[in-house]
């Protein structure tokens, strides 16, 4: 069986454990219960009938340089850069962001996606989405659930090609 | 560890390196703490008593008296351990009540083994004493307490965390868990402190150990239950590296990727003894 190192990160309480509880259990809380330090979680999901073992890095709410140490992220396969897409703070040093991220990790497939979907309307969204300046991979609702299961389907997807 | 990493705030550091060692139990690390702490205190306590009885023992001992004189220290020993204990329980609780005893066992056990090798007063004083200092000299009197398993062991890619290999004695928890979680300590650890190639070797949680070898693109991480002293660390971490050059080293990619294979080896090795 392969095994892939996947690494949730962003802002502070934009939903990556919620996605990944979503992910495995099918659950969501409104509670918040913030993660410390890194919490390390296993799914394995079938691509084209070969199963994936995804070992999924749930990183404390810290993109930047100086939080997270950066030998967390040697050895990932891709990266998943969530920011809530009701909070500007959130996505404000995407692009930096996304740069310092290709640089410890060259080469590695990173996904950008919008969360807690749920709670905007369709306008506001693509406003949202418009003031973005990088192309986002997916709108996610971990609330609702809604294209969750995609978004790690289609990552364990280009991680196997 | 990336050049490009700019030196991260001590205090932060500390704090999140505390988080992430305290996952689960941070009382229960805060009581080891303590334990550590007051092993100095414990020294204090004891010697006097020590010092006392053997200098009035130093007066009369003979080789005749040899049983009587050990019987005596015996009783002295466990007299105090009550004493100690006592003094010591309320403010530090079970934990070190159990460890303090568990220590005096050890102890006594390896008292009787000593005595009856070597007897002599300076070298018995010197020897109890030293255990409660912990200098190395203890490790000759407890070196025949052996009782120690290990429960399992690892074999980790370094970089990125992921299980090459395991086996265990009883299974506990996901083992690409446990691979993935002890990696991230290893990394956040070696990332705070940020000494040039230096490596995690150790982590000790209550009575819970881990061995840990790194090699070049590997890591090897035991598991181990009970008391341990140095040299058998020693010998865990040799047995390490014995493995790594009989199975690791040279051997085809194909062999090295196996994991079912590999844990097979790592069974025979390691736990089945
Ligand atoms: N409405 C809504 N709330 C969400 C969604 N995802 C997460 N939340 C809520 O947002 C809060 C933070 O979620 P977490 O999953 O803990 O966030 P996190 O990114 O893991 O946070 P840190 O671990 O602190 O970095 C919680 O109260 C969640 O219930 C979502 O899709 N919709
Ligand atoms: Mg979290």
């Amino acid at each position: 069986m392969t095994s892939k190192k996947i690494i949730l990160t962003g802002s502070f309480g934009v939903g990556k454990t919620s996605l990944f509880n979503q992910f495995i259990f099918n659950k969501f809380s409104d509670k918040y219960l913030t993660t410390i330090g890194v919490k390390v979680n296993k799914k394995s999901v079938f691509v084209d009938g070969e199963e994936v073992n995804l070992l999924v890095w749930d990183i404390a709410g810290e993109v930047s340089q100086d939080k997270v140490p950066t030998s967390y992220f040697l050895g990932a396969s891709g990266i998943i850069y969530v920011f809530d897409l009701t909070r500007p703070l959130t996505y404000k040093n995407l692009e930096k962001d996304i740069d310092y991220l290709k640089q410890i990790l060259p080469g590695g497939l990173i996904k950008i996606v919008g969360n807690k979907k749920d709670l905007l309307e369709e306008d506001a969204i693509a406003k949202v989405v418009n003031d973005v300046t990088m192309p986002i991979s997916i709108l996610t609702s971990a609330k609702s659930g809604e294209n969750v299961e995609d978004l790690f389907n289609d990552l364990a997807k280009s991680l196997i090609k | 560890m990336a050049e490009s990493h700019k030196p991260i705030h001590d205090e932060v550091l500390l704090d999140r390196l505390k988080e992430i060692l305290l996952w689960d139990d941070r009382k229960e690390l805060d009581e080891i703490k303590q334990i550590l702490d007051t092993r100095a205190h414990l020294s204090e306590r004891v010697s006097p008593i020590i010092e006392e009885h053997l200098s009035a023992l130093k007066e009369t001992f003979s080789e005749d008296y040899k049983e009587i004189i050990n019987k005596l220290i015996e009783v002295k020993l466990k007299n105090s351990q009550e004493e100690i204990v006592n003094s010591l329980y309320p403010s530090l609780g079970r934990m070190i009540k159990k460890y303090i005893g568990h220590q005096f066992e050890l102890l006594k056990e390896n008292i009787d083994n000593s005595v009856k090798k070597t007897f002599s007063p300076a070298g018995f004083k010197r020897r109890v004493k030293s255990f409660f200092t912990g200098v190395k000299e203890s490790e000759l009197i407890l070196s025949n307490a052996n009782n120690y398993t290990i429960q399992e062991v690892f074999l980790i890619e370094r970089d990125s965390g992921l299980l090459m290999g395991s086996a265990s004695l009883h299974t506990t928890f996901d083992q690409d868990v446990v691979a993935g979680m002890l990696t991230a300590i290893k990394a956040f650890v070696e990332d705070a402190f940020k000494k040039e190639k230096q490596e995690l070797e150790f982590i000790e949680y209550g009575n819970y150990k881990i061995v840990i070898q790194t090699f070049f693109s590997y890591y090897m991480a035991a598991a181990i239950d009970g008391t341990m002293i140095t040299q058998e660390k020693f010998d865990v971490e040799e047995s390490m590296h014995d493995f790594a050059s009989a199975e690791l080293t040279g051997a085809k990619s194909s062999e090295v990727s196996n994991s079912e294979l590999i844990s097979k080896k790592l069974y025979e090795y390691f736990i089945k003894k």
